[in-house]
């Protein structure tokens, strides 16, 4: 796992969620009907795809638990090694085993059991055998439960564990609980690491980035390390030795000098000398913390020699790593969370000299070699005594002059940044340049709504000479309205046109009314198309009003529009059907006259009883019989089980089909 | 990233929610609405599982609720009386027991005799010919119906070898060979896999014990080395009779119950 990331693995279900999930998923993706009379191949491969189909799930799902949690030997020794410290490695390895057996024995049983279900020869035989094969695998899943919840615990834990990729730089941070260990990687980073005054606050691993000329610097905060033999140490200071061990990192031993955190200089000399073993090829530095409570030079002649002998100790770490021997000036710094004074200068050393450290070795390394080989610097041969300086003309020489002087009178702002501790961490105040009447107002803060107004609606220094501009504009636009108006009532209308133009108004007003009228319940009631004409608005007779009302004569009109609708009753003549109808007969309208003057006469029917000769009876009593027979049989069952119309027995109140059940949709409030 | 119990941190650093308790207690107190609410409306298999584990839970509550309401009654004590107790005025008689002694083996041995034993299954359905035979077809026109194949659970010895296929009249197929049945021990109360060694009688006939069928009632002999029971001489029991109690070919194995 390259990004060493336990976030990603998938939830571990409880023994019993497990099973009910997978058998939920192949009751509900399996076909579910099945008949005793289908043909017994079909029987049996309905039966063996249940089988075949929660063999698959278990599989699958087995199988994603057992590749996605880590495996201690393949990740790299750090991690394994913490991982082995919280966990047990051995507990770890065997509740992995258990779920891989877990998987092999639910194959084994459903091969098994597909095997038999070949010799199955009858519905019943073929469902007990899927039911024994299900059950067998969940029987496995049951006894495995145990291993499941202690993975899923597990899961849950490593999720919360800080990624520490183990290659990068690193910085680590060790020494007593309660020396400042947390509150130094809470000022350089920005981890939020719980700061208390009581022993063991930090119980984990904390991890924080900070940046150091253009690089990234892992910190790591460990918990703190009391002065023990190795096998009684508890499992929290193991995952602090577990990371000194590992990781190829820097090293900042803390002391308290002042001894606030309840344990003497003496007694963190003793953890140091006996932790020293681990601090090898590391760069070392020793930081005394808490200089505000005890400063460094003050400290006592024994406590001053504790000091310096672990200044030695670390001294030869710079010595292993090419320094020079006299080159102090990182291995033994003080600082002071508190008033923050020395703690950028301390981060600043340690990155330093593993950035140092680091390139050496990669100075030292194969690769590097590969690549110096392929580097060459061509000097040309010198083809006479002749010396040949560079060229530089005398304006460029006054110019970098020039530039330096210039450089070294004024402090740049990069020069400032540099100074408070690098790009990430100092800020710089962009208002101190600000120019304003008064200079103590730099600092304000400019707020935004003032008396019910948008301040920066009035951040303009012309802001009074536009408003002037503005209310002479407004000025002259009203003049210029009143004067339109006054132009369009000024025209003279003759006493015809303005009748005219009334009557206009009032249609208009008219049309506009009914329109609105329609418009409104043209949505609550159905508009009917205008052949049914149901307001009987368009009628000839309202046609002839208009018209005449527009000095026209309607007569004429209103004839060509009678003579054109439909379904007017025609006084037919003879004369005007024998000249439309020409494929008729002509004796059909005489037919037709008839029938309806005629009045029709009944026709006349048997009596019931009697006998018809080609029917087959032999009397009449014999076809009365025959018929209330076919009467009888006819007759409705009183399925009722009344007596009569009147009877109004109930023969169940309440049957059960009626009032008991659940409804797939609704209530069940009525029955 | 939030490392570490960051959940516990934040809870230390912030505290809860101003209206974080009275949320969890309304919210505890809708459960029991909810559940109700899914015990109505849930429907098919998801219906009847939730309403029997439901009714188990019900009964539990029942039976614990009942308890606590015990109340203090006086109830008549009664004492058993124990097994070779003597009324006071035949105390200081000495009673001499006389009982019979017979060995074990004995009793065996004309157990044997008699051709009777006690057995757990002592009726068992019969099956039926055609329920154990499936005739085969063989021949170049599928016309001879001589062959019969076996569709129950059958046991062959470790040095079985079929009979020459042209010649053998009974099919036992392999899938349907077993070889381990799971025996109970009736008094320890726990089943142990076991080898078996033979088929010693089924009761449905003697062909069919010829033949090593295992139905329900199959008297089988298994090797119980694994339980390490010694005879009274000394010598180490290793095969023992057990009595099959399920159906093998519905169930695909040999549940059996020990014979002591």
């Amino acid at each position: 796992m390259v990004q060493y990331n336990f976030k990603n693995i998938t939830v571990v279900p409880n023994g019993k969620d497990f099973i009910d999930i997978i058998l939920s998923r192949t009751q509900r993706q399996t076909p579910t009907v099945v008949h005793k009379g289908y043909a017994i191949s079909r029987l049996r491969q309905f039966y063996m795809r249940k089988v075949k189909y929660t063999q698959t799930n278990y599989y699958d799902k087995l199988s994603t638990i057992i590749d996605e949690f880590p495996r201690l030997d393949d990740i790299h020794p750090f991690y394994g090694d913490l991982l082995h410290v919280l966990y047990n490695k051995d507990h770890y390895k065997l509740a992995l085993g258990q779920i891989n057996t877990a998987r092999n024995l639910i194959s084994k049983i459903a091969k098994d059991y597909v095997r038999l279900l070949k010799y199955g020869d009858s519905l019943y035989r073929c469902k007990c055998l899927k039911v024994a094969a299900l059950g067998r695998m969940c029987t496995v899943i049951k006894r495995v439960a145990p291993s499941l919840a202690y993975l899923e615990q597990i899961r849950q834990h490593m999720a919360r564990l800080p990624s520490i990729d183990p290659n990068t730089r690193t910085v680590l941070i060790c020494g007593y609980p309660n020396v400042g260990k947390s509150s130094f990687i809470n000022k350089i980073t920005r981890a939020d690491v719980d700061v208390q005054p009581y022993a063991f606050t930090t119980k984990s691993l904390f991890v924080g980035h900070t940046d150091y000329k253009y690089l990234r610097y892992q910190v790591i905060d460990t918990p703190g390390i009391l002065d023990r033999p190795f096998e009684d140490r508890n499992i929290i200071e193991m995952c602090s030795i577990t990371a000194l061990a590992h990781l190829r990192a820097a090293v900042l031993f803390f002391l308290d000098i002042s001894g606030s955190c309840g344990y003497t200089i003496a007694q963190q000399a003793a953890l140091f000398h006996s932790i020293k073993s681990l601090f090898m090829n590391k760069p070392l530095t020793i930081v005394c913390n808490k200089t505000d409570l005890q400063p460094l030079e003050s400290l006592s002649e024994e406590d001053m020699k504790l000091v310096m002998e672990m200044k030695a100790e670390a001294m030869k770490t710079v010595v292993g790593q090419g320094g020079e021997p006299t080159d102090d000036q990182g291995v033994l710094l003080t600082m002071s969370t508190l008033t923050e004074d020395g703690v950028i200068a301390v981060k600043n050393a340690a990155c330093e000299r593993l950035l140092d450290q680091r390139v050496e070795i990669k100075m030292k390394s194969k690769k590097i070699n590969d690549c110096l080989n392929r580097f060459h610097v061509a000097i040309p041969k010198p083809r006479d005594q002749k010396e040949r300086p560079p060229c530089i003309p005398q304006a460029v020489l006054e110019a970098k002059a020039k530039q330096a002087a210039e450089k070294e009178k004024r402090k740049t702002e990069k020069d400032l940044e540099n100074e408070n501790g690098g790009a990430g961490v100092y800020s710089a105040s962009l208002k101190k340049n600000y120019i304003l009447a008064n200079d103590e107002w730099k600092e304000d803060v400019l707020p935004e709504i003032l008396d019910g107004h948008n301040v920066y609606d009035f951040i303009d220094p012309d802001i009074l000479q536009r408003l002037e501009e503005l209310e002479q504009e407004e000025g002259l636009r009203q003049a210029e309205e009143v004067d339109d108006d006054f132009e369009m009532d000024g025209k003279e209308l003759t006493p015809e046109e303005q009748q005219a133009l009334a009557e206009i108004r009032k249609k208009k007003s008219l049309l506009i009314q009914q329109h609105r009228i329609k418009k409104s319940t043209a949505e609550s009631r159905p508009i009917v198309p205008r052949k049914f004409d149901k307001d009987k608005q368009f009628t000839t007779r309202r046609m002839g009003r208009q018209l005449s009302a527009l000095g026209l004569d309607p007569s004429k009109a209103i004839d060509r529009a009678r003579s054109r609708s439909r379904g007017r009753k025609r006084e037919r003549s003879p004369a005007n059907d024998g000249g439309d109808a020409m494929d008729m007969d002509v004796d059909t309208p005489n037919k037709r006259l008839r029938m309806r003057s005629r009045s029709r006469s009944r026709s006349v029917s048997r009596p019931p009883g009697e006998l018809v000769p080609g029917e087959g009876f032999r009397d009449s009593a014999q076809k009365v019989k025959a018929q209330k027979l076919a009467k009888k049989s006819s007759k409705k069952r009183n399925k009722d089980a009344r007596r009569g119309e009147a009877d109004r027995v109930i023969p169940t109140l309440k049957p059960k089909h009626l009032f008991s059940g659940k409804r797939s949709s609704g209530k069940t409030d009525r029955r | 990233m939030p490392q570490g119990d960051y959940i516990d941190l934040h809870r230390k650093r912030y505290g809860y929610r101003l209206d974080h308790f009275e949320r969890k207690r309304k919210k505890e107190a809708r459960e029991v609405h909810k559940r109700s609410q899914i015990a109505q409306k849930a429907l098919g298999i998801k219906g009847k599982m939730f309403a029997k584990k439901r009714y188990a839970e019900k009964a539990q509550m029942k039976k614990t609720l009942a308890m606590h309401e015990e109340s203090s009654t006086r109830r008549k004590v009664d004492d058993d009386v124990s097994k070779g107790a003597v009324p006071a005025y035949l105390l200081d008689r000495e009673n001499t027991t006389r009982a019979k002694v017979l060995s074990n083996t004995i009793k065996q041995k004309r157990k044997e005799k008699a051709g009777k034993w006690e057995v757990p299954l002592p009726k068992v359905r019969p099956v039926a010919e055609d329920e154990m035979f499936k005739v085969l077809r063989t021949g170049k026109r599928k016309t001879k119906q001589w062959k019969r194949m076996i569709t129950k659970a059958t046991f062959v010895g470790p040095a079985f070898t079929r009979k020459p296929p042209k010649y053998e009249r009974f099919i036992r197929p392999s899938g349907l060979r077993f070889t381990k049945a799971h025996v109970t021990h009736p008094e320890l109360k726990c089943t142990f896999n076991l080898d078996i060694i033979g088929v010693k009688k089924n009761p449905n006939g003697q062909m069919y014990t010829s033949l090593g069928v295992m139905t329900r009632g199959t008297i089988i002999e298994v090797n119980v080395s694994e339980l390490g029971l010694v005879t009274p001489a000394g010598k180490v029991v290793w095969g023992k009779y057990a009595q099959v109690t399920n159906n093998p070919e519905n169930d695909g194995c040999i549940n059996a119950v020990l014979l002591v």
